[in-house]
């Protein structure tokens, strides 16, 4: 309290006294009480003299003064006016009604209820806007001495007495001398108390005086000198409608749980509730605590028995209870880059869809404040070694996270492991308040103080083995372990002078060890988890609650995919938008990993060594392999956590039956962006360093496919596997075969027999991202650059031309005269070798569409072994010769086009050699050509194959599905459509990265890791 | 971060911007007016001319034997290869590198002799007639100073079926073009050497000889005049060069033969000879003009 308020209330005091025969001895020690309770011993003098001064307690007892006093009192009445104003702009209503209550109890300390008195009381609290009403029960609650006067509703009598002494009043039973009265001001939601007898009853420790008003706060507690306890939290309780309106039953009956490894996690739990309780597991480490929460929580699916919430299963009618259960796990599932406040509201967004802004800014801002955490709704999150919270607080926005959306049912699973006792007890405290608002919550503790102990309606104490041994009153538990083991003060369950309960007393018989002959404990237990079981299951029948037939009443309501999407990705954003270590790294990976590639890879390439030109560059092909690479590598890294991390977060989402897809396209959302980001900058910088001319936005859609495909793989294998290490681990598994298998370091035609197809990219490779993005880029930048585009036409006329003229001629005539030297032979392996010749004839003519001079002929029945001629075979002779010729023909005419468009070019200022220089890459050029191949044609599979040159070829495909060519040709066949390579492969990474999304969707890879880890290894007894 | 959006934005378009390129319609509309109605050249012909134009490799064994050292920078370097884009250059400087790579390989120079072998292997490639080069063997023959033999053997060789196949596939005019650019070059390198030899008669009177295969190149270029402006605008370049042999008079004096008997054999034996009169000035105009031709070609 402020020494200025302390000031005017010290006024206010003196005023009211002096009124009407002045100040009593009696008002003058409620008064210095009162200093007493707000200040230091050296500063009462000073404002008892200040008082003594205003209220003239001095000079009391002259008639004269009295005669003056009551000229005066109007004054004061003006003075009061002044000084409740200035109270008023100070204090909250709280603090208001406190002032209210100590003047009022001032004046009751002598009874001396003047009419002045009373109406300079009346302006204080007309001033501080409490409402007469009100004002009229304070004050007879202050007042009266009776418990009889006092039949307000908001009025609650604590005593030995089995019937209520007024109608509207509440009653508790307690062991208790005289009454305590409890009272609730409902505008302030505050409860004061005082007590009306003989005893000495203590309020937090200390004494209460009879006749005395208290405030009753947050985790008060009143003990009596009988030793019964009065909670703040049992009071409000007692004060609550709720709890009775609140329709829930809670019926579990576990008969078994056995965990994947066979050993049983739980046997025969049997736990029935209803609202508005706080219940306690306790146990033994490894007692199947958690265990057994998880499971009453519906986490974990018993392997014999049901969990019903009115009547729900909780297994197989997830829809019909969504959002009754709330579970805070031990862990933080916190999002350490965002502040207290953003964790609250995203979470609230995600439940409230129906609220305005306001409401859900209202809505956190009310759990914040309950949970005391309003001071730090700013701060960031942070993690253990970054630590901005404390671990109290970060425990409570754990809570509160449940809390927000009001969760009928609330699971924790030890809330108040690592904090301080004060902060245990805040948790518990604030869970108990809950509890009287109607939830039902469980919550596992381990070692709690005795005050915590005492704090739970129920205890269900777990023994080794999942064994239930005890499910009932904390209190008792202590006395009924007692008397199991006969223990002499068996009665006694609590301290007799403090009323303290020792949990670990439970602990110690339950484990209580056998001793042997030397005095040493032994391993073997007294009684055995199963003996205890069995002792449990004659004491305690659980009564059944009836299962309320009802929808749990939710708050919740659930935004639409498309708005979670939008909240998810904008929470996404915000939390990898706040860590700036991650932006940067991730910002400057891409243009820095370009800079160091492109770098390195530029030297003075022209002949000659002067300087540098795109052109002579040997390293291209390379360096885009490396960039697929790279765009992969930042693809992967980027998003191979993602789902990992979120995995607790998700967790706690899962009660929300939240959207999977929508959470998965927000994770896309964000990772694609990046990845635009990373492969655009990329793309920039290594082609300014390395002037790749012209081919920015193609080369960066590449990447930003492939790198969009790493991405959903990386999101694949973040599902599918728990800890982040594996994942890294697992990055070079899925990168190297995208290396070896990109088509440049190795090439396809020399591959293992297994698995290459001569003329055709091998099947294995085209599971390979990196193999279809490198043949889109290089077939593009070959193709489609400034220079090469003018000329491709008639080059690849040239070339298809002269592999026909130059080297099919040849085969075809070298076949045909060997059919026809040998086609009468009766020699077994030459026949074969002559049909396997004819058949091979067969298939190139059959597709070849020049076919003049062999128009009268059926080749199908005339290449055959059998009505093979001698007329044939000179005919095809004289036919290959035409066709010769033909081809011939048609390559001078594309020679002399590409000699034409030249001059034509040059003369209208296309410098062809600058340009080449500019555009043209002569390693990629060679690259895409196939000029190191030795074999030009080459026979496979009863098929003559064209090696050299497959960037002029043409797809030929077996049907319409036939997309399979050889690598690095320019078009591709799509259902019978022939599209460019570019957009074909495209095409097919994203087919790729569908794919992998459905698989994400379904966790496909998920529950094949999960099978194979279901595999029991024996273990050998 | 603004800065540095700008900053990309303004790379972006930078690297955007292309060069002015004249379109394909322009293109396709040139080649309707000048429809080409090149005369039928027939073939038979041209090879039967062709094959009476020696391997120019041959004149490079003269050049050693006259005493004179190796000089690279006569050579057209092979870096020079990058800017023959064209068929009609692609194939002169095939011929030419062809003639530099005997020229090193007779003075046993195998580096530049390696990278002639790259520029032909890959102007080879260039016109669709890599096969007669297996880079693998040239390469290995080439790492080995002994296998020189083998190796100018199996590049005449090449020369000789390259020819043999151009001709085979209806693409004489690169056989030409082949043929002129060794010519031509072979005639650089003789005239180089002979102005500083002026006494070697031997090299005047082989440089005096080429007027007779001059007047073939020309006669088979004159075949292509109409059809292809490249081998037109060669001609004329050649017939400049025709003019300056011109002065160079070549004369057949004609003696009976006559019968002599070599280790029991009886062999008649030819008793006519040809004067070649050169002067140092007709060597030097051929120089001249040879080089400007040259120039033409290489640059």
């Amino acid at each position: 309290m402020s020494e200025e308020i302390l000031k005017a209330l010290t006024q206010l005091f003196a005023i009211i006294t002096k009124q009407d025969g002045g100040v009593t001895e009696n008002e003058r020690q409620f008064v210095i009480n009162f200093f007493q309770s707000e200040l230091d011993r050296d500063s009462i003098k000073e404002y008892l003299e200040l008082y003594d001064n205003y209220s003239g307690y001095s000079k009391q007892g002259t008639a004269e003064e009295e005669d003056k006093n009551k000229v005066t009192s109007v004054k004061d009445s003006i003075k009061t006016l002044g000084i409740c104003k200035k109270i008023n702009k100070t204090l909250t209503q709280k603090q208001k009604v406190i002032v209210l209550i100590k003047i009022l109890e001032l004046v009751n300390s002598d009874k001396n209820f003047t009419p002045q008195r009373l109406e300079i009381i009346n302006t204080v609290s007309t001033v501080f806007n409490i409402i007469k009403d009100t004002f009229k029960f304070i004050e007879t609650f202050v007042i009266s001495e009776r418990i009889e006067e006092l039949n307000y509703p908001d009025i609650l009598i604590a005593d030995t007495a089995t019937v209520k002494s007024a109608d509207l009043q509440k009653h508790a039973h307690a062991h208790i001398e005289g009454s305590l009265v409890f009272m609730r001001v409902r505008s302030v939601d505050m409860y004061f108390t005082k007590y009306l007898g003989d005893q000495s009853n203590s309020l937090n420790g200390f004494t209460m005086q009879p006749n005395r008003v208290y405030l009753f706060s947050h985790g008060g507690t009143i003990k009596t000198q009988e030793g019964d306890a009065l909670y703040y939290s049992d009071l409000v309780r007692d004060f609550n409608e709720e709890i009775q309106t609140t329709k829930l039953s809670f019926n579990a009956n576990i008969e078994e749980f056995i965990f994947p490894n066979g050993t049983i996690g739980l046997r025969d739990v049997i736990v029935s509730e209803g609202p508005g309780k706080l219940i306690g597991i306790m146990g033994a480490s490894g007692a199947g605590k958690t265990t057994l929460l998880l499971t009453l929580a519906g986490l974990e699916k018993p392997s014999r028995g049901t969990i019903l919430i009115n009547g729900f299963n909780i297994h197989t009618e997830k829809s019909k209870i969504r959002g009754v259960i709330g579970f805070v796990s031990q862990d933080d599932l916190l999002i350490e880059e965002l502040t207290v406040y953003q964790n609250l509201y995203y979470n609230a967004k995600l439940c409230f869809a129906n609220f305005t802004e306001e409401q859900l800014h209202q809505r956190v801002m009310n759990v914040l404040e309950n949970l005391g955490l309003e001071q730090r709704k700013d701060l960031r999150v942070g993690n253990v070694l970054d630590k901005k919270i404390s671990g109290g607080q970060r425990k409570r926005l754990n809570i509160a996270l449940e809390l927000i959306r009001e969760p009928a049912i609330l699971f924790l699973d030890e809330p108040t492991s690592g904090l301080s006792s004060r902060d245990s007890e805040n948790v518990i405290d604030l869970l108990k308040e809950l509890s009287l608002k109607g939830k039902l919550i469980f919550v596992v503790i381990h070692q709690p103080s005795s005050d915590i102990y005492k704090m739970f309606d129920k205890m269900i104490i777990m023994d080794t083995g999942g064994f239930p041994s005890y499910y009932g009153n904390p209190s008792r538990a202590v006395t009924y372990f007692k008397k199991a083991t006969h223990h002499v003060d068996s009665n006694r369950g609590q301290c007799e002078t403090c009323g303290n309960v020792n949990p670990e007393q439970i602990f110690n018989i339950i484990e209580a060890k056998v001793v042997d002959e030397y005095g040493q404990q032994t391993n073997k237990r007294k009684i055995t988890p199963s003996q205890w079981h069995e002792m449990y299951s004659k004491q305690f029948k659980v009564n059944r609650v009836e299962d309320v037939k009802e929808l749990p009443a939710v708050a919740l309501f659930i935004p639409t995919k498309l708005k979670q999407i939008a909240i998810f990705t904008q929470r996404d954003f915000l939390a990898k938008f706040s860590d700036k270590q991650y932006m940067f790294i991730n910002l400057l990976e891409a243009p820095l990993l370009a800079l160091i590639l492109a770098f390195i890879t530029k030297y003075k390439s022209a002949p000659g060594g002067k300087e540098y030109i795109f052109r002579f560059n040997e390293n291209i092909p390379a360096f885009m392999l490396m960039s697929i690479i790279v765009a992969l590598f930042m693809g992967l890294t980027v998003s191979a956590e993602e789902i990992i991390r979120d995995r607790k977060i998700l967790k706690r989402e899962s009660f929300l039956n939240l959207s999977w897809n929508s959470y998965l396209l927000s994770k896309l959302n964000i990772l694609f962006l990046l990845s635009a980001i990373q492969t655009l900058m990329f793309v920039i910088v290594g082609n300014l360093i390395l002037e790749i001319h012209g081919m920015t936005f193609p080369f960066w859609l590449v990447l930003f496919t492939t790198s969009c495909f790493a991405n959903v793989l990386g999101l694949n294998i973040s599902s599918a596997f728990n800890s982040a290490v594996t994942v890294y681990v697992l990055i070079p598994l899925l990168l190297i075969p995208q290396m070896i298998l990109s088509g440049l370091l190795f090439s396809f035609e020399k591959l293992n027999n297994l698995i290459s197809t001569k003329g055709k990219v091998p099947i294995v490779a085209d599971m390979m991202a990196s193999r279809w993005a490198y043949e889109a880029m290089a077939t593009y930048q070959f193709k489609n650059n400034e220079y090469e585009s003018s000329y491709f036409e008639y080059e690849k006329g040239e070339s298809q031309a002269d592999f026909n003229a130059a080297y099919m001629a040849d085969e075809l005539q070298k076949r045909n005269r060997f059919v026809l030297e040998n086609y009468e032979t009766k020699n077994d392996s030459i026949q074969k070798l002559v049909s396997r010749n004819l058949n091979i004839l067969y298939g190139v003519l059959i597709e070849e569409p020049f076919k003049s001079g062999l128009e009268k002929i059926n080749l199908k029945e005339a290449l055959t072994l059998e009505k093979y001629s001698k007329e044939t075979g000179l005919l095809l002779a004289a036919y290959v010769e035409q066709y010769r010729d033909h081809y011939q023909k048609i390559y001078n005419h594309n020679v002399s086009l590409t000699e034409k468009r030249m001059a034509f070019d040059e003369k209208h200022g296309f410098k062809v050699n600058v340009e080449k220089n500019r555009y043209h890459n002569e390693s990629l050029s060679d690259l895409v050509k196939n000029v190191n191949t030795k074999g030009r044609l080459i026979e496979y599979d009863g098929e003559l194959i064209q090696q050299v040159n497959p960037i002029f070829q043409e797809p030929n495909p077996d049907g319409l599905m036939d997309y399979r060519t050889a690598f690095f040709l320019p078009e591709k066949n799509l259902v019978g459509l022939r599209i460019s390579t570019f957009i074909f492969n495209i095409l097919v990474i994203w087919i790729m990265s569908l794919t992998f999304y459905i698989a994400l969707y379904f966790e496909w890879l998920r529950k094949m890791v999960n099978s194979f880890g279901k595999v029991n290894i024996p273990k050998g007894n | 971060m603004r800065i540095l959006l700008i900053t990309f934005a303004a790379a972006i378009l930078t690297a955007c911007g292309s060069g002015k390129k004249p379109d394909e319609k322009a293109f396709l509309q040139s080649l309707d007016s000048a429809s080409a109605s090149g005369s039928t050249i027939d073939q038979e012909v041209i090879n039967s001319v062709l094959q009476l134009i020696p391997s120019p490799l041959e004149i490079s064994v003269l050049l050693k034997e006259s005493g004179s050292k190796y000089d690279h920078s006569l050579l057209n370097s092979p870096d020079n290869l990058p800017t023959y884009n064209s068929n009609y250059k692609m194939a002169l400087n095939l011929g030419i590198y062809g003639t530099d790579l005997g020229y090193t390989n007779i003075y046993e120079q195998n580096q530049d002799g390696i990278k002639f072998l790259t520029a032909i292997k890959s102007l080879a490639e260039g016109l669709n007639i890599g096969q007669f080069f297996d880079i693998e063997t040239i390469g290995r023959l080439a790492s080995n100073s002994k296998n020189l033999d083998s190796l100018l053997l199996i590049t005449t060789q090449n020369f000789n079926s390259i020819n043999g196949y151009l001709q085979n596939q209806g693409r004489s005019n690169l056989s030409i073009l082949l043929l002129s650019g060794g010519w031509v070059e072979a005639l650089h390198l003789t005239c180089d050497v002979a102005s500083k030899n002026a006494k070697n008669k031997e090299l005047h009177e082989n440089i005096g000889e080429q007027k007779i295969i001059l007047e073939q190149i020309v006669l088979l270029l004159s075949f292509y005049k109409d059809s292809d402006e490249n081998m037109a605008s060669l001609l004329k370049d050649m017939e400049e060069l025709k003019g300056a042999f011109d002065k160079i008079s070549i004369t057949y004096i004609y003696k009976e033969s006559s019968m002599e008997v070599v280790n029991g054999v009886a062999v008649i034996k030819d008793n006519s000879t040809t004067e070649i009169q050169v002067t140092d000035q007709d060597i030097a105009n051929v120089k001249k003009i040879i080089n400007s031709i040259r120039n033409k070609i290489v640059g």
